[in-house]
């Protein structure tokens, strides 16, 4: 064994990396249950990536038979139903972790120096993310696939000057239709995928140049013993390979239950008009997105010009990107940063949860009011961070990790 | 009994707020995928009444084998009254289709009626048993009969022969009254719709009858797997302070 990983190593550095990346990399010995969902949101990726290669052999990415294409997958294709609810509600489950992952950054500051780059790659992952999903939910070519890409499509139209122009060259016609599934389609399957996985690639490399942050905030190769090994830190294998297989495994306890037993999650995974075929002459009464995208729905329906929502709606996921500069407090940690922020950031919880479920309602005129309110609170924490976080009064941060367990 | 009520009472908020059509409550109904004879009487129910007019185009006759309880041969004599050009019967392993002739559909209901493979999923199975137990005389309309849940439906009320033809207004006692009766006393007709119900919500989804029997045992083995990597975790993590 020792020869044979000799004369691969000679060739190629097997064992350098796993030294560099698994056995011999250090990982603050102090994550807490918010540090599972990076592991997750890889584990969830190959998941898509290998359901959705199964989906592929029987899918047909035609207007005309896309539909009946996916049915034939839920009732002849074996296992088809399995892999099918799989990949629907690993969609729906990808921005349930995500949305955890980053408000982990949020909670203990895992986006400021060094890791702007860091938090830059997974932002952009994220709006990929995005197009992925959206690009997704047109193939099975229900009424709501259809109905929410001519919406949410027709928002380039909103853009002064070449708006239109500009939809009619991504829907590659007047209205969705064949072209714009086929394209779609080729999105989805190849060319989203493989910038995601790059993305990731360099998600991790970033990662893995700075090191992890942890809910302390403590940059742990400032404290290093004699050997040069960070003093609060645990070789990643078999430490935390261990414990992510056993958060692995509640994740799918929860994950698996919900494909075997409501798959559907009530309208909220699986939306009950997508069962009727794509009908371009008739609208469904209530058009609304997958849940996932509505809170940023809710913000572009709270603004009562199009192309100032649509602006809105734009500037609410871009503004996260420059979070990093927004936020000016040094002290990583919500553990040890001001009241103030502690507020703040629970006024963005709970204005994004709202806007969520703003966005998924019909907009009656309270609603909408409603929604104005908390888009305004969303951008709000943006802005009062900013002033706030400068001269924030924060408690001294220990130089040793805390194990609270 | 309860339903009996539901009904008057939607019947007498009808009378009074037609407007308000579209809130009328649905009625509960109990689905049960394991009952198999009430799945093979609501297929039954299915070919002979529902089929003429609307397809099952993404279900398959051979799937009954396993999932009615059926044999090949049953299927093929009961359930199968369908021919090719050639008038031979139509195959086993074929999608559930009929003939209707798109135009001649248009001319007489105004629309093609709809294909029901997934209509339990797209309305939900308290819609679908509101809506076959809400039909009632209507002489405004083209074929004498309308839907408390579904106003001026173009379909007409198919299986009246069962169930008769209620009037939209009830007795001074409070009682629904027939303009013609049906061969079906108002319990055999509700416990006909329960089954027919029943098998659409089957049709819409066959891996129901797969999920949750393989869903079991899945969520038993996955806890048992997290109990064990939890041991594991901690017998690592011991050392670590």
């Amino acid at each position: 064994m020792n020869k044979f990983m000799n004369w691969i190593d000679r060739r190629l550095p097997v064992s350098n990396f796993v030294k560099n990346h698994l056995s011999q990399y250090y990982a603050p010995k102090n994550f807490n249950f918010f540090y599972y969902f990076g592991a997750l949101a890889i584990f969830i990726f190959i998941l898509q990536i290998v359901t959705g290669i199964f989906l592929t052999i029987n899918y047909k990415p035609d207007a005309a038979q896309a539909f009946a294409s996916v049915e034939y997958i839920m009732r002849d294709v074996e296992w088809g139903w399995l892999i099918r609810y799989l990949h629907s509600t690993g969609a729906s489950f990808f921005f349930i972790v995500i949305y955890l992952h980053m408000f982990r950054a949020m909670l203990y500051g895992s986006y400021k120096n060094p890791r702007e780059l860091l938090w830059l790659f997974g932002m952009l992952i994220f709006v990929l993310l995005m197009a992925e999903a959206f690009m997704g939910y047109l193939l099975p070519w229900g009424q709501m696939s259809y109905w929410g890409a001519q919406v949410i499509i027709s928002l380039f139209g909103a853009i002064p000057y070449f708006g239109e122009s500009l939809a009619l060259w991504i829907r590659g016609d007047y209205v969705i239709s064949d072209a714009t599934l086929n394209r779609f389609f080729a999105f989805h399957v190849i060319a989203l995928p493989l910038l995601l996985f790059a993305l990731i690639y360099l998600h991790l490399a970033a990662l893995h140049t700075t090191g992890s942050n942890n809910p302390d905030g403590i940059e742990i190769k400032q404290n290093k013993n004699e050997d040069g090994i960070p003093k609060d830190g645990i070789p990643f294998h078999p430490y935390y390979t261990v414990k992510d297989i056993f958060g692995l495994s509640v994740f799918l306890l929860v994950f698996t239950f919900i494909v075997f037993f409501m798959p559907e999650l009530g309208g909220f995974f699986l939306e009950k008009d997508n069962f009727v075929p794509a009908d371009p002459l008739k609208t469904p009464e209530h058009i609304v997105p997958v849940w996932y995208f509505t809170p940023f729905y809710a913000i572009l329906r709270a603004i009562p010009d199009k192309l100032g929502g649509v602006l809105a709606m734009g500037l609410a996921i871009f503004v996260l990107f420059l979070l990093p500069w927004i936020d000016r407090c040094s002290t990583k940690s919500i553990r040890y940063r001001s009241k103030t922020y502690k507020v703040l950031l629970s006024l963005f919880v709970i204005s994004f949860i709202s806007l969520g479920y703003i966005g998924m309602s019909a907009a009656t005129p309270i609603m909408t009011w409603i929604g104005r309110f908390f888009t305004l609170i969303y951008f709000g924490f943006f802005v009062a961070l900013y002033f706030t976080s400068v001269n924030e009064k924060t408690k001294e941060v220990p130089d040793r990790v805390t194990m609270h367990d | 009994m309860i339903r009996l009520l539901t009904f008057v009472s939607i019947l007498v908020t009808f009378n009074f707020a037609q407007a308000a059509s579209n809130n009328i409550q649905l009625k509960p109904v109990l689905i049960d995928l394991n009952n198999k004879a009430s799945l093979q009487r609501g297929a039954k129910i299915y070919v002979n009444n529902c089929l003429g007019c609307h397809t099952l185009k993404y279900q398959r006759y051979v799937k009954f084998i396993d999932h009615l309880s059926l044999t090949k041969e049953e299927i093929e004599k009961n359930l199968i009254f369908t021919t090719n050009k050639d008038g031979e019967q139509t195959k086993i392993g074929s999608l559930i289709l009929n003939s209707v002739n798109t135009d001649t559909a248009i001319e007489a209901f105004g629309v093609v009626p709809p294909d029901l493979t997934l209509i339990a999923r797209s309305r939900g199975s308290e819609w679908l048993y509101t809506f076959l137990t809400s039909f009632y005389e209507d002489d405004s309309r083209p074929l004498g009969v309308n839907n408390t849940l579904y106003p001026n439906v173009g379909m007409p009320h198919v299986l009246s022969w069962m169930e008769g033809l209620k009037k939209a207004q009830l007795s001074d006692k409070g009682q629904i009254i027939y303009a013609y009766k049906g061969s079906m006393t108002a319990e055999e007709y509700d416990s006909t719709i329960v089954d027919l119900v029943n098998f659409l919500v089957y049709v819409s989804e066959p891996a129901q009858l797969d999920r949750y029997r393989i869903g079991f045992w899945v969520i038993i083995f996955l806890s048992l797997f997290s109990f064990v990597a939890y041991l594991l975790k901690n017998e690592y993590w011991k050392d670590v302070k």
